[in-house]
């Protein structure tokens, strides 16, 4: 099970229904994305960090090993926004510096990273496994979900034995040089691919046994949508979007 | 690469997400399609979705020395074809964002219109076009994989431009700006995946025909080719 999904399987907030935290960590997002960056984003940012440590009780080392991964991409992205293209006929040079360049690189960091935060909280404290057998409530096809629900279950199986396959390649040397890596991860592809069939028959053939009819229902926890809860995360995301509103007008 | 979360304006994030749903929508009635004519394509279609999901978990060794891994949509839309791949595509890239902290929620339409649209469908007419030239079947998986690959990264540096023009030079200096950072990093990498997606389809030619050839639930015709390798 990867890292994230084994830690929402354990959360505080496990038992609570998705639209709960979903309105909570999507409100929180979209204030991250629309609101000016400062200090929209820095105190998105500061609410979510706040709401995962303390509310949710999210290990902050397991937080961190999480965050490092999105971290590092929003960097990289704003290193970009640091310089301009000038041109071939600019004396200047093809690229300089860009006015304001370190402004918005900050500002950019500060909305990805806030909303990464937002959406880690959803992730942190909702399994896939709860989300997914309620997506046809939002209008999504009972046959995709049945895919999608599939996805889910196979991947998991399909890491370990890739990962297994992946160990006994590397005791083998298979990944000494750059050669032997290409064609040892050629094999791992390919043995994820049968395996990934065979796993299929193997489930249609039980199945099968069983009268199956081409659906998959499974049982959903029977949780229900807490009004207070679903109320309490608008007021908080009303109130984080006016504070930051106020404190754009105030703040330089 | 994927597009992470929050990099995206809100109106850029609403309108690649409008762009990539009809494709989306399409892929999905497509399937629904499929499954209602034959139940047991649920089972290969989670099958393929898992591959295609574990595939671009894997690390691939590139020329400049760094690690990447391979977007998988230059075989999945050989092996499953672009509309199909449209949808796993997305499956992929929600897990990416919820499991993975990889891309995210709300560039999931941009990302989506690159990787799971754009690239899969080059991919595919690339991969079309070769074999309609009598090319053998290597060449044109070769021709899948690197097309899908850099078309993708091509796309997502449109969007980015489009996202932060350049102050002096606007769409045109900021196209050349991530294309020129992603062309150092991503060329490589699209012949790597295409290298590597030649000896997967190689492989899967003596080892998997008969996964192959249980694809044909999905309602599509296959071809051999002189070596006995089963693809579309």
């Amino acid at each position: 099970m990867l890292p994230i999904d084994a830690a929402a399987h354990t959360s505080r907030w496990r038992r609570r229904h998705p639209v709960d935290k979903a309105v909570l960590a999507l409100g929180l997002t979209a204030a991250a994305v629309a609101l000016p960056p400062w200090p929209g984003a820095v105190l998105v940012g500061a609410v979510t960090l706040v709401l995962l440590l303390c509310a949710a009780r999210v290990p902050a080392g397991r937080l961190w090993r999480a965050f490092r991964v999105p971290l590092g991409f929003c960097v990289t992205g704003s290193l970009t926004l640091l310089v301009q293209v000038n041109g071939f006929s600019d004396p200047a040079g093809f690229v300089g510096p860009a006015p304001d360049g370190p402004l918005h690189a900050a500002e950019l960091l500060a909305r990805t990273a806030a909303a990464s935060l937002a959406v880690l909280l959803f992730a942190f404290t909702t399994p896939l496994s709860d989300v997914l057998p309620r997506l046809t409530a939002l209008g999504v096809p009972p046959a995709v979900v049945d895919v999608t629900a599939l996805v889910y279950r196979m991947s998991f199986l399909l890491l370990d034995s890739v990962s297994t396959v992946r160990e006994a390649q590397a005791a083998r040397l298979g990944y000494t040089d750059r050669r032997a890596a290409r064609r040892s991860l050629a094999g791992l592809g390919a043995t994820a691919f049968v395996r990934a069939f065979d796993h299929a028959a193997r489930l249609q053939d039980g199945l099968a046994g069983r009268g199956y009819t081409g659906s998959l229902r499974v049982l959903v926890d029977d949780v229900r949508i807490c009004p207070r809860f679903v109320a309490a995360s608008l007021a908080l995301v009303a109130c984080v979007t006016g504070t930051a509103l106020l404190l754009g007008r105030i703040l330089p | 690469m994927h597009i992470a979360e929050g990099y995206l304006p809100p109106l850029h994030a609403v309108a690649w997400s409008a762009a990539a749903a009809p494709f989306v929508v399409h892929g999905a009635r497509a399937l629904t399609r499929e499954v209602r004519e034959n139940p047991g394509s649920t089972l290969m279609l989670g099958a393929s979705g898992a591959f295609v999901f574990v595939l671009s978990a894997l690390k691939i060794p590139s020329v400049t020395g760094s690690c990447s891994h391979p977007t998988g949509t230059g075989l999945g839309a050989v092996l499953f074809r672009p509309p199909v791949m449209a949808v796993l595509g997305t499956v992929t890239l929600l897990f990416q964002a919820l499991l993975l902290a990889h891309g995210g929620l709300t560039t999931l339409g941009a990302n989506v219109f690159s990787m799971a649209v754009v690239g899969p469908w080059a991919g595919y007419a690339a991969y079309r076009a070769v074999r309609a030239l009598r090319g053998s079947l290597m060449p044109a998986v070769f021709a899948a994989a690197f097309t899908a690959d850099l078309t993708t990264y091509c796309v997502t540096s449109a969007q980015l431009a489009l996202a932060f023009p350049d102050p002096a030079t606007g769409f045109a200096g900021a196209l050349a700006k991530f294309g020129g950072i992603f062309a150092v990093t991503q060329v490589p990498l699209a012949v790597s995946e295409g290298l590597l997606t030649v000896l997967v389809v190689r492989l899967l030619g003596q080892s998997g025909r008969g996964e192959l050839a249980r694809l044909d639930t999905t309602g599509r015709e296959d071809t051999t080719d002189a070596e006995g390798t089963v693809a579309r």
